[in-house]
């Protein structure tokens, strides 16, 4: 960026703001990696999602539609939300469970011994809270206890507004399959007990259950080294809550 | 869904978290207002497409005009009918016992499908892009299983 032309005063404008944008990269890559990827994911998935819709509807003798239609039908929304309702349960519950539940050797589990909710000491909440501490985490009322389940509180809620979404989006789908082979279309409720919404509820639950699962145990025994993810390479088998 | 009728400091990790979970939730919000308005038309809209298309069949079935009855056929629908009947979809239609429906009693949209439940008929009907055709009719429910229709598709 620097370099390539202008006047001296031009350059020192543009050299910090290209400094500013490299340093928000490299300091926001994780999170940036992660939006970018997803984005990229369900392009893919709207892509062959709709390939998919259209090979169903000339098999079953129905005009074929267009991409920008499919994004607005009841099938891609189903497919998204079912898997989005999943993926919020897993980090709520691994947010709560986490609190009460221990996993020795794990970096995943905090150390044994710690379990609960902890003192305001440790969680520098009410009097022990710090001058750059966020502004809630001092109060000692309702914001106070608020603010310290916020994160599981919110993964929750979208958890819930996503499933709610899954079996609206869902009755629909289910609908417009059943009346393209001349059967009844069934209501919400209906739905709501039909083997098609759990079908497509448990078969996401089961493999986020079995990937935070493998997390927690293989973390004991495997090490990724830079990863805070992972215990340091050369901690023990036994060492708890230690973050590399 | 389209008819019916939805820089903090790293000493702060869930903050992160707790912004891609506020995008996540406006993304679903735009997701479902996308999927409800829809590209063609309202609910109520495609509803009323769906009910004037199923009373212009029982009119024609009526008035015996085989012509629209094959004009409003979806096309597999059509094909079927000539291929059972071995002749013109006019000459078939006019062999064809559909009953005579009467009053719509209650329509369901769901995508691009519909049925029309009439006093004495039930229609299905599929969207195309000439619009909402009859894909079968003379349709009598049977439990646990598809209708039973006088005409459908292959």
């Amino acid at each position: 960026m620097s370099g390539t032309g202008g006047t001296p005063a031009h350059r020192e404008d543009t050299a910090p703001a290209a400094g500013r944008v490299r340093r928000f990269l490299r300091q926001n890559s994780l999170g940036l990696f992660f939006l970018v990827t997803f984005l990229l994911a369900l392009a893919g998935q709207a892509v062959a999602g709709h390939a998919r819709f259209n090979d169903e509807l000339r098999g079953d003798g129905m005009a074929p539609i267009s991409f920008g239609a499919y994004l607005t039908t009841s099938d891609f929304a189903v497919d998204v939300t079912e898997n989005w309702q999943s993926e919020y349960l897993q980090f709520f519950l691994y947010i709560f469970a986490t609190v009460w539940l221990l996993q020795r050797g794990s970096p995943e589990s905090k150390e044994l011994g710690k379990a609960g909710p902890e003192s305001d000491e440790e969680q520098m909440t009410g009097a022990h809270a710090r001058a750059d501490s966020p502004r809630w985490a001092a109060a000692g009322d309702w914001r106070g206890l608020l603010y310290s389940r916020s994160l599981g509180l919110v993964m929750g809620a979208i958890f819930l507004l996503s499933w709610l979404a899954q079996s609206v989006t869902g009755v629909a789908a289910h609908n417009e399959e059943q009346l393209r082979g001349l059967e009844a279309p069934t209501s919400w409720a209906g739905y709501l007990s039909s083997a098609d919404f759990w079908s497509r509820t448990l078969q996401n639950w089961q493999s986020e259950l079995l990937a935070v699962a493998s997390m927690a145990v293989l973390s004991i025994y495997l090490r990724q080294r830079g990863s805070p993810e992972s215990k340091p390479v050369g901690a023990s088998h036994d060492a708890t809550g230690v973050e590399g | 869904m389209r008819d019916r009728q939805p820089g903090p400091a790293p000493e702060h990790p869930g903050a992160g978290i707790r912004r891609r979970g506020r995008a996540a939730a406006v993304a679903a919000a735009a997701l479902a207002v996308l999927v409800t308005v829809g590209s063609c038309g309202t609910p109520s809209e495609r509803r009323d497409q769906v009910t004037a298309q199923a009373v212009r069949f029982e009119r024609a079935l009526d008035a015996g005009r085989d012509g629209d009855l094959c004009a409003a056929l979806a096309p597999s629908t059509l094909e079927e009918v000539e291929q059972s009947a071995k002749s013109r979809c006019a000459q078939a239609m006019g062999d064809e016992d559909l009953p005579h429906a009467g009053a719509v009693r209650n329509v369901d949209v769901y995508g691009d499908q519909a049925r029309v439940v009439m006093e004495h008929d039930t229609l299905f009907l599929a969207h195309f892009p000439g619009g909402w055709k009859v894909t079968a009719a003379g349709c009598r429910p049977r439990p646990q299983q598809p209708y039973q229709c006088e005409i459908k598709g292959g």
